[in-house]
């Protein structure tokens, strides 16, 4: 019978958008409804006129339901689009310098490698890697900035949305960080390989990657609790 | 009772900011409090009763929270605030001049005999 009461309040407020404020009164409602009941059974009332009591003094429910639903409806504000619009393109072009970065990383090491200059191996490949340092670093940079989805009515259904953004950006802050680990990592094979010719061991160096790839995850798993 | 109903509902305000004034309450004590002095005669409809609570809540005269009961059942209750009282005293301030004021009204001179 419980069930029952809970179905009726369920039907009334059907065709309610779920905010937290329709949610919370429903609850509150169904709360209270059930209270009633129990205390009706408790007087030596049936349930089935327990349940027809109760369920007849909530009343006119309509102008209630109307309020809740005009109070939801806050307008969404041009400003806030253009701002989104505006950091949306920054983060596009923050993306783009990164990226671009990552493939002129190489451009030090051959450039030095054609001309027989002595700084040759001490120069190209740590300012390789410092670009890669760099444009991973954009990365990262961008994914924190970047603003996340506001909530613009304060319902279930923006809430769950807001989680799903976050969620986002979790993942491709990992994607960001993975892909900037395995560039450094096949670029450390060649250009340690190709000094030290000891092409037999330095296929370690994947496995190293493999490890840290792990720890990754394990810290990323950590953040989220 | 409907005429009475009719009476009582401009005053649903300050019955509720009654039943407030000593402890925080939620929607079925408070309303069973007013049934039980009407001796089951007056009863708010739950619909008045939340929309009283929504109105007297957005005025800043009472504020809301949730229990936790260690039974499971989360209730929420409603607490009168400082403006609520001066609401309280100002509205029964308001119903005794009214008061006066109707017996008044309603008066004749020669007393009627009543059937």
């Amino acid at each position: 019978m419980q069930d029952k009461l809970r179905r009726y309040v369920d039907n009334l407020f059907a065709s309610t958008t779920p905010t937290r404020k329709s949610v919370e009164l429903k609850e509150e409602m169904i709360q209270n409804l059930s209270d009633k009941y129990n205390d009706l059974l408790s007087e030596g009332k049936t349930d089935e006129a327990a349940y027809n009591i109760a369920v007849a003094g909530i009343g006119d429910v309509s102008d209630l339901l109307k309020e809740l639903e005009t109070d939801e409806s806050s307008p969404v504000y041009v400003q806030d689009i253009e701002e989104m619009e505006k950091a949306r393109r920054k983060s596009a072009m923050l993306t783009a310098i990164a990226i671009m970065m990552y493939i002129v990383s190489f451009v030090p090491v051959m450039i030095l490698s054609m001309v027989d200059s002595p700084f040759q191996d001490v120069m190209g490949v740590p300012l390789m890697f410092i670009i890669i340092a760099a444009a991973t670093g954009l990365l990262i940079y961008n994914n924190m900035t970047k603003p996340k989805y506001r909530k613009q009515r304060d319902t279930m259904v923006e809430e769950f949305r807001e989680w799903q953004s976050d969620e986002k950006d979790r993942k491709q802050l990992r994607k960001a960080i993975s892909s900037a680990l395995w560039s450094i990592v096949l670029a450390a094979y060649f250009i340690i390989s190709f000094t030290t010719f000891a092409w037999h061991i330095t296929w370690i160096i994947f496995i190293i990657g493999a490890v840290v790839e792990s720890l990754l995850n394990v810290i990323f798993a950590l953040k989220k609790k | 009772m409907s005429i009475t109903s009719d009476l009582i509902r401009g005053h649903t305000d300050t019955i509720i900011l009654a039943r407030l004034v000593d402890a925080d309450n939620y929607g079925y004590e408070i309303n069973k409090s007013i049934q039980q002095r009407t001796n089951g005669n007056y009863e708010l409809k739950e619909a008045t009763l939340y929309t009283a609570f929504r109105r007297l809540e957005e005025g800043g005269n009472i504020v809301s929270y949730w229990g936790d009961e260690q039974t499971g059942a989360r209730r929420r209750y409603y607490k009168i605030t400082d403006t609520g009282r001066e609401t309280y005293h100002r509205l029964i301030g308001e119903w005794k001049s009214a008061k006066e004021m109707i017996d008044k009204l309603i008066e004749t001179e020669k007393m009627e005999d009543k059937k």
